[in-house]
């Protein structure tokens, strides 16, 4: 029976059987059906379930759902943020994170609260069970084994821009399709995969599982007409914990007091003294030597062809950075595995030398490999053929994430996975398609660069992508997602919108008690001790200007003013954040409102631009015939783009926006509409 | 006319020289706030070259500020729309810069919609540097980028939409306009000078980026921050002591740049002879050049009251010359011209075509920086060159045709008062020439840029992500006279200077 139902966990079965009746089992028809089962797909069955669609998860191996398929680690710095973010919007992640975390550390502690990263070292085990004990107890979701066969569409709905209009799938056992209003993609590496191991090759997306029908590659390349492209990844093999002589490694603790990734724990799971090591080794000659002497022997390697300019395996790093020493960070599978995972040695060299190259570091000179690494290559779809709101601009209901768009790390996945999830069950429910913002989170900034510049190897997250990363950071992510998620997006649940206004609140509460206590330098320096203020005596003072101050605490103030402050000392760590960023963040508001006013300003995808009946240059005409940029600021940030070009275009956008206004009201809020008249008071982008 | 406007720039540069010593220094004294809400900008809204009045407008929400220190006005400002004669003096040395009319806009009741301010002040270059320099010395006060006013006004909802395909078309000329100035400026010294400390800028803050979302995970060595540290004093140090130099404000081109082309013997050396020795012209031309050894192809000789610019361009590559020049004179040896005159017209212009860069960009763009001298008249049928001139001058498709004989000076009174004519247009372009408008614009970012460097400083200790803002500011600045850096940029040098894995 395909229908298998969720078995995994054998003490959940009786109580999600019972919660279904046995109708359920054939049913046929859902809102949105994701496909893929990592943690893209997780993200989006939650969040279309969330949000109120009835949802059916479809994976090969329901075991393995919520697998860590590469590193036993979530979060650090940039990644971090997105964890964060996407817990603000209700995602599973965070949550997984703390319950399955079994070293945490905040990476960057000494740069500066808006590049803080939150990271965690995961037990494998437990993380899978959080998932998939989440995904069970989530209300309309339905979890299915088996693999799709091809993807099903049919002629697209005539209001809407769009070749196609995907209906639903068929499996590759299933003589039935099921149908659903949207489709979400994640199928990660499987797309096409081929697993490389020395000289060998074999078709698969993990060592382990089945490889994945070839029949929706073929829809996706032949019938929709998807551009794909192809990219690599890796893993290192695992070592035996025993064999390993970490005498001889540095040892990495953890913070003494974990810090939890979701704004709804105040603790993780693990106990801080139960807390797990990290060690830290290091490569020597002797690896870069097995590296060179093994390059005949690697097909990965010698396939490079496409060369990210990073380095994804220890190959390509001694080749590129050679006579270096390289870091190799030793970290625990959990509490009870009796792995270790070696971080910065993905090989895909043959097994033996994978074994040879190991010993030639010291910790590990009688390592025993238990699985050996290997290269993965896998198609992509490029990302410059899909919407803001993750959906294939060709084919109406059809949204992909992950892998798939040609990004790496779970946190990438985990995001593009939530939003795609987030809108998948929005156009199930006929409500118009969201955008997140690149000057509101890391969420924004990833799916912007997706899907306005493409990709030319795995997109990974860093701090330095995002423009306004003073305003972004870890501690805010509530206040600048929660809300919206509740109020306009509807993926969060009441329980945490509560919480998040509570806070935001009391944080404003605290922040006018903090501006209500003035004093002239010479009193403050009364009150607190020795501080060095370098304004002049008179100069008065309020307690949030004293708070950006490097040496004064807001205990410190709270000591001061014990009557008016120290109610709010559960924000003080957040206070003294705010305190120190408000002043950056406001010089930067009004560059945020530009790029904002520019986002809201979508371009039909379906344009003309090679005849458009504007004056546009022919190679301007031909960039953005090329890229189709969904918004006229995704059009500014184009290389080669001019300013006149800027005007033109705005000047057809807002023409043709009077002309169809009903129509483009479909692609875009109501809210946004109304800002229309705004938007010519606003400054448009003129780069120079 | 001609003299005159090229003696007029020589002028210039000397005016600019004594205005330059206080206010750089000055200059330097705004305090490091940053620029507010909405910035107030200036520009000098009528042409520039010799004239009876020049206005220079302000917008934005300073403007009133401005109008009471720079009009000495510390009552009640005027009636709006009402002029007013007052003694416009600099607002920090109190120094008499001119007597001239000023009006007061209030918003929405103006061009741009905001608060508004001109100044109708005297038209020589001497005054108006005086009082671009002192507004540039205001705090909050800026000079306007190209076609800033315009689009103000367009953002106020004071241009119609009917009226933004225009304004389009008005940015393409300003922004290409101001191309054409930059590719010049960029090709010197000035030019390398900048583009030196935009990619030390650059490689700073990758530097520290990489600091920030790698160090924790990769090797990197902790000697990257000490290195940034010295290698952002060192920037400040040099832009500092540039802002403080008035030397190299000479080495800007502040000239029209005339380029004479034409094949091998056509008479372009005694066209520039001609023209040194017309008596009248002796004074401004003693800097003129020609290259002797140019014997290539089609060979070129440059005109320009800046020697050492002259020569640089010598070196270049010759379409490139053609392309930055404001005026190119393109000589022809008569005798070859066809006899048939119906046939001249497309003979020139497939000689225009192998002279001029980009003949597909057409002749409309080119033709009014170009003049065709067809010289050797003397040794054509004078019978021929009437007819041919009749045939020329229904053409309007080819740039100004003259026939002129370097040997006897035959056609010369014709052919000037055409050269003049063309000059004079170029010079009362704001566009063409705008020298210390496009240097204060310069002088703004670098000062600007100087400033965002100090941020780094005051949080390298405190918050790392604090002063790495600092540096994307100061490069942000330096940007906008170089070009943008985007992220993508910064990542290629992360991963060329370090090892980072996935």
């Amino acid at each position: 029976m395909l229908a298998q139902k969720l078995h995994l966990l054998r003490h959940n079965v009786l109580s999600f059987v019972s919660s279904r009746t046995g109708s359920d089992f054939t049913r046929r028809q859902y809102d949105v059906i994701v496909v893929g089962g990592g943690h893209a797909g997780t993200e989006a069955a939650a969040a279309a379930a969330r949000l109120g669609a009835e949802t059916l998860l479809i994976t090969q191996k329901i075991m393995t759902i919520g697998a860590l398929s590469c590193n036993p680690s979530l979060g650090g710095v940039g990644k971090g943020q997105l964890v964060r973010e996407v817990d603000a919007l209700d995602g599973l992640c965070g949550r997984a994170g703390d319950a399955a975390g079994v070293h945490f550390s905040i990476l960057n502690r000494s740069k500066g609260p808006a590049v803080w990263g939150p990271r965690a070292q995961l037990d494998r085990e437990r993380y899978r069970q959080f998932i998939q004990s989440e995904l069970l107890s989530t209300p309309r979701l339905t979890v299915l084994e088996g693999s799709v066969d091809e993807l099903l569409v049919s002629q697209p709905n005539p209001e809407e821009p769009g070749h196609h209009r995907v209906t639903g799938i068929r499996l590759v056992d299933g003589s039935h399709p099921i149908l659903s209003s949207s489709v979400v993609l994640t199928t990660g590496t499987f797309l096409s995969g081929s697993l490389f191991m020395g000289q060998t090759t074999s078709p698969g997306g993990r060592m382990g599982d089945a490889q994945s029908c070839a029949g929706l590659s073929y829809t996706l390349k032949e019938t929709l007409g998807l551009r794909v492209g192809r990219l690599r990844t890796g893993t290192p093999p695992r070592i035996v914990k025993e064999s390993v002589d970490l005498s001889l490694a540095q040892l990495q603790a953890p913070d003494k007091q974990p810090t939890p990734f979701s704004f709804l724990n105040t603790h993780t799971r693990c106990k801080p003294e139960e807390q797990l090591p990290c060690y830290l080794t290091h490569t020597t000659p002797g690896v870069e030597r097995v590296v060179r002497e093994s390059v005949h022997l690697n097909c990965h390697i010698q396939q490079d062809a496409k060369g990210p300019r990073y380095c994804p395996s220890i190959e390509s790093r001694v080749l590129r950075f050679p006579g270096r020493r390289h870091q190799v960070w030793l970290e625990p599978e959990g509490l009870t595995s009796d792995l270790l995972y070696p971080q910065g040695l993905s090989m895909t060299m043959p097994p033996e030398l994978q074994l040879r190259l190991l010993r030639e570091i010291p910790a590990l000179h009688r390592a025993e490999i238990r699985t050996p690494g290997y290269g993965v290559q896998y198609d992509f779809v490029c990302p410059t053929q899909l919407t803001p709101s993750l959906q294939v601009k060709s084919t109406q209901g059809l949204f992909l994430a992950g892998q798939i768009n040609g990004t790496t790390g779970y946190e990438e996945a985990a995001a593009q996975g939530l939003w795609a999830g987030v809108n998948a069950g929005r156009t199930a429910l006929s409500l118009p398609p969201m955008a997140l913002s690149r000057t509101q989170s890391y969420i924004g900034v990833l799916i912007d660069d997706l899907v306005g510049r493409g990709v030319t190897e795995p997109y990974r997250m860093f701090t330095s992508r995002a423009e306004f990363r003073t305003y972004l950071r870890p501690d805010n992510a509530d206040l600048r997602l929660t809300p919206r998620g509740f109020e306009e997006v509807g993926c969060v649940t009441l329980r945490r919108y509560k919480k998040a206004v509570s806070v935001r609140d009391g944080l404003q509460e605290a922040l006018m008690a903090l501006q209500s206590v003035a004093l002239s330098s010479t009193r403050w320096r009364e009150k607190l001790g020795n501080i060095s203020l370098s304004e002049n005596k008179s100069t008065t003072l309020n307690g949030l200007d004293l708070l950006q101050y490097k040496d004064v605490s807001f205990e410190m103030l709270a000591s001061a003013f014990p009557e008016c402050l120290s109610q709010y000392f559960e924000y003080s760590q957040r206070l003294k954040i705010e305190a120190v960023y408000r002043p950056h963040c406001e010089k930067q508001s009004r560059e945020m409102e530009r790029i904002r006013s520019e986002e809201s300003l979508s371009l039909p995808s379906d344009m003309d631009y090679l005849s458009l009946p504007v004056s546009l240059s022919q190679e301007v005409r031909e960039i953005l015939d090329r890229v189709r940029p969904n918004t006229l600021g995704a059009a500014t940030r184009l290389p080669g783009m001019t300013p006149a070009g800027i005007i033109h275009l705005l000047n057809y956008v807002l023409r043709t926006g009077q002309r169809n206004r009903h129509t483009e009201h479909r692609n875009r809020s109501s809210q946004k509409e109304g800002e229309k008249g705004q938007l010519c008071a606003s400054n448009i982008p003129i780069s120079q | 006319m001609l003299p005159c406007s090229w003696g007029l720039w020589r002028s210039a540069i000397h005016t600019l020289k004594t205005f330059r010593a206080s206010p750089s220094a000055r200059g330097l004294c705004i305090p490091t706030r940053a620029v507010c809400d909405a910035e107030t900008i200036f520009a000098l809204s009528s042409g520039h070259g010799r004239c009876g009045v020049a206005v220079v407008r302000v917008s934005g929400p300073a403007s009133s500020m401005v109008l009471r220190n720079m009009a000495g006005l510390t009552q009640a400002l005027p009636p709006p729309r009402t002029a007013l004669l007052r003694r416009i003096t600099d607002p920090k040395s109190k120094e008499l810069l001119d007597r001239g009319l000023v009006l007061w806009f209030k918003g929405p009741h103006s061009f741009t919609g905001e608060d508004s301010a001109e100044f109708h002040i005297h038209g020589g270059p001497a005054v108006i540097t005086a009082v671009l320099q002192a507004l540039g010395s205001l705090e909050g006060v800026r000079p306007a980028e190209a076609g800033e006013f315009t689009r103000r006004a367009f953002h106020a909802g004071k241009l119609g939409l009917t009226e933004v395909e225009g304004l389009g078309d008005l940015i393409h000329a300003e922004t290409e306009a101001q191309r054409r100035q930059a590719l010049r400026q960029m090709d010197g010294e000035l030019g390398r000078l900048y583009q030196d400390w935009s990619y030390r800028l650059k490689r700073c803050l990758a530097h520290v980026e990489a600091f920030i979302d790698f160090s924790e995970d990769e090797l990197i060595e902790d000697g990257v921050l000490n290195q940034v540290d010295s290698s952002v004093r060192q920037l400040e140090t040099e832009i500092e002591r540039h802002l403080k130099d008035e030397r190299r404000g000479e080495r800007l081109r502040t000239g029209v740049q005339v380029v004479i082309a034409g094949a091998t013997n056509a008479g372009k050396s005694s066209l520039l002879n001609t023209l040194c020795k017309n008596n009248t012209h002796t004074q401004s031309m003693t800097h003129c050049r020609a290259n002797p050894h140019f014997n290539g192809q089609p060979c070129m000789s440059a005109l320009s009251h800046t020697p050492k610019y002259a020569f640089f361009l010598m070196t270049k590559s010759l379409f490139l010359m053609v392309e930055q020049a404001d005026l190119t004179l393109v000589v022809v040896d008569s005798t070859q011209l066809p006899p048939d005159p119906q046939l001249v017209a497309a003979f020139l212009q497939q000689h225009l075509s192998t002279v001029l860069p980009s003949p597909e960009a057409g002749m409309t763009a080119a033709s009014d920086k170009v003049l065709l001298v067809l010289n050797k008249s003397d040794l054509v049928p004078e019978e021929q060159r009437e007819r041919t001139e009749g045939e020329l001058r229904e053409r309007p498709g080819l740039p100004p045709a003259c026939f002129l004989s370097c040997s006897t000076s035959t056609g010369l009174e014709d052919f000037l008062t055409v050269l003049q004519s063309r000059v004079k247009t170029l010079c009362g372009d704001p566009l063409s020439g705008a020298p210390s408008l496009t240097q204060a614009r310069h002088r703004a970012h670098l000062q600007q840029s100087v400033q965002a460097l100090n941020q780094y400083h005051q949080y390298r200790d405190q918050d790392l992500a604090l002063a790495a803002e600092g540096v994307r500011l100061a490069l942000t600045h330096l940007g906008r006279i170089t070009g943008r850096v985007g992220a993508e940029e910064i990542l290629d040098i992360i991963f060329r200077d370090f090892c980072i894995g996935k």
